[in-house]
């Protein structure tokens, strides 16, 4: 008999049927079910939610076994990675700066694209996050323990 | 003639020169991001949310409000121009419109029979939301917990069920929303729940990170596939606004296309669940009953008119619904929802009462919207080109950045891009495997209305089912809630039995 390979298909209603069994146990044992004279109580409708997504998961994983998998090419993972940096960087350089660094290395150092177009996106898009998230809506950007460390 | 007064009253409120400003940049930013190939008005709507915070509830909902009107302006121009429909809805304008750019040499004309018929199917949807919205407020005013509860869950099911290919992982992305919306607080008691001791999800989960993530960041790691594809426009000719307009018979070609589709759109675009692309299927659809000089799909005005005219006409009619009963036809109508909450607006049969200067300003502002996007979209034709092809490459660190600041800035904390960045991980795992994220951003916003109505009925029923079919709403309600239902388990049966018939 052919062995059937593991497919994140398959994962996804396992996964939800975890999540269920967790909300389902967390509701009944913790937050309560139902109260003779007060009626539902916290856990009731996550209960019940929780139940038809078990029931649900086990049909979708079944539906999951007769279809193909499929793949995840490593360069759409990259601005994932690009983001965890950009959050890692944050926490030294502060977030305005490890953006600036994030759109100029990606057009310059991954896309290859020439200094002049690399600096008028970088000029466009910094332009947008300073003028309208910084001067606009007034959102105080984390500076980065460097910044701190010097200012403070 | 009352619902008139009321809606002269609401461009009192929309004529001020800070609406009249955010009327024209939602309708460029929104002409902008539908034409954007891959983006898309859900996106668009999650992506730009953050910039609304420094209006008042009522400027930046009719911000929104025009944004999303203006993406399904925009959505068409890619699909005309490349053949690259900007969103869902622009697949049929597709279909006759880039023949008619293309082989009918008429790139401009097919740009103007867009750009009319959207207005023409704008207008209609607008007109008869300005009469049916209020009438639908005042049978919502007959709801009780029952019927909301109903309600609700024929809202939900109906998108769980009905959008993608698959109903099973609708409704488990729907369950899985609802799941993850009773994080945090309950929402009676006010206890808090499902917070794992965690101080940040005691909170709950941030509905714009959230929204950012699943629609925004994970529409960046989808991108990366597209980002050597080179986006050319097949044209021999520049466009000029001169060089397109249409003639006399054009226009007489148009006009009875647009009217039909924009009195079915809007029809469509009340149906929680159905939405622009249905509308646009739909209005499609319709058009091949009636006569076209040209045949469809060859480039004919009527068939890019027909679907036009009945999207703009069921995102004007979906205002219906969002407004008076608070029920969301798509994913975008329950961003604008959860952008309507976030402000402290409930929206339901209250809401035309209580809060009458916004959902009457909201309505007259999407009549400013219409024709203000109707002249930049006009005006905007010759620069189009250059619009569309801004290459992916290019837009991939932009819109990171952008879904980065946009969900620090809602909590001013990291916690907030970390909601971002997990929920745009689980939102392209997901689209990977399939799973439409629309239905899980709806529950996530209709939950806790959908929990407090459910407790109020079994509170008031003392546990009995009963409170659901003792009143003939409700009653009438769980009856279309079992046919959403049984409607794909009918049809899978029948695909099975049918081939077993002709085998034997």
């Amino acid at each position: 008999m052919q062995k059937k390979k593991i497919t994140s298909k398959m994962l996804i209603p396992v996964f939800s049927a975890s999540a269920a069994v967790l909300f389902i146990s967390f509701g009944y044992v913790k937050y309560g079910f139902w109260h003779p004279t007060r009626g539902p109580l916290p856990g009731f409708f996550p209960v019940i939610i929780g139940s038809i997504l078990l029931v649900m998961s086990v049909l979708g994983f079944i539906t999951s076994l007769s279809e193909e998998g499929t793949d995840y090419p490593l360069e759409n993972w990259y601005p994932a990675f690009g983001a965890v940096l950009v959050m890692l960087a944050t926490l030294v350089i502060g977030m305005l700066p490890s953006l600036a660094i994030f759109v100029v290395l990606w057009l310059k150092w991954y896309e290859k694209y020439p200094w002049k177009t690399t600096l008028i996106v970088f000029a466009v898009i910094m332009g947008i996050v300073v003028g309208a998230f910084v001067f606009w809506l007034g959102v105080p950007f984390p500076k980065g323990i460097i910044y701190d460390l010097i200012f403070n | 003639m009352e619902n008139f007064t009321m809606l002269l009253e609401g461009f009192t409120v929309v004529l001020t020169v800070q609406n009249v400003l955010v009327v024209l940049l939602g309708a460029v930013l929104g002409l902008i991001v539908g034409a954007m190939p891959g983006i898309g008005s859900l996106a668009g709507v999650a992506l730009l949310l953050p910039l609304t915070y420094k209006f008042n509830p009522t400027t930046a909902i009719i911000m929104l409000g025009s944004l999303y009107y203006a993406n399904m302006y925009g959505g068409a121009f890619s699909a005309i121009l490349l053949n690259i429909p900007g969103d869902s809805p622009a697949v049929m304008t597709a279909l006759d419109g880039y023949p008619m750019a293309t082989k009918r040499n008429r790139p401009g004309q097919a740009l103007f029979t867009s750009n009319m018929s959207s207005f023409i199917g704008g207008l209609i949807g607008m007109i008869i939301l300005t009469f049916t919205g209020p009438a639908l407020a005042n049978l919502g005013l007959k709801f009780g917990p029952a019927e909301m509860t109903a309600l609700l869950l024929v809202a939900m099911t109906s998108i769980g069920w009905l959008v993608g290919e698959n109903p099973t992982k609708g409704v488990i992305l729907t369950l899985v929303g609802i799941l993850v919306a009773s994080m945090g607080m309950d929402t009676l008691t006010g206890s808090p729940r499902f917070d794992f001791g965690n101080i940040y999800l005691l909170g709950g989960i941030p509905f714009t990170p959230f929204v950012i993530g699943t629609v925004g960041f994970s529409q960046v790691l989808k991108l990366m596939q597209d980002r050597n594809k080179k986006v050319e426009a097949n044209l021999s000719q520049k466009l000029t606004i001169k060089g397109s307009m249409l003639t006399l018979h054009d226009i007489k070609r148009l006009l009875p296309p647009a009217i039909r589709s924009g009195f079915l759109g809007t029809f469509v675009g009340v149906l929680p669940g159905a939405g622009a692309t249905t509308g646009s299927f739909m209005g499609y659809a319709m058009q091949k009953a009636f006569k076209s000089e040209e045949e469809l799909g060859t480039g004919a005005i009527e068939g890019i008119a027909a679907c036009e005219s009945a999207n703009n006409a069921a995102a004007a009619g979906s205002f219906a619904p969002l407004l008076a009963l608070g029920i969301p036809g798509s994913g975008t109508g329950a961003v604008l929802l959860g952008g309507l909450m976030m402000w402290g607006l409930n929206p339901g049969p209250l809401l035309f009462s209580s809060q009458p200067e916004f959902c009457w300003g909201l309505i007259a502002s999407l009549f400013l919207a219409n024709l203000i996007t109707l002249i930049i979209a006009v005006g905007i034709i010759p620069f189009m080109i250059r619009i569309l092809t801004v290459p992916v490459k290019i837009l991939v660190p932009c819109i990171t950045v952008v879904c980065i600041v946009g969900s620090y800035s809602t909590s001013n904390s990291m916690y907030g891009v970390l909601v971002m960045f997990f929920s745009g991980l689980f939102g392209y795992v997901l689209d990977r495997n399939g799973y439409s994220t629309a239905p899980m951003l709806l529950a996530f916003v209709l939950a806790p209305l959908l929990e407090s109505n459910m407790r109020k009925s079994f509170i008031s029923s003392h546990g009995s089912l009963d409170i659901f079919f003792q009143k003939p709403i409700a009653a009438f309600l769980i009856l279309v809630l079992f046919a959403i239902i049984l409607t794909p388990v009918i049809k899978f049966a029948l695909k099975k039995i049918r081939p077993a018939q002709k085998s034997s």
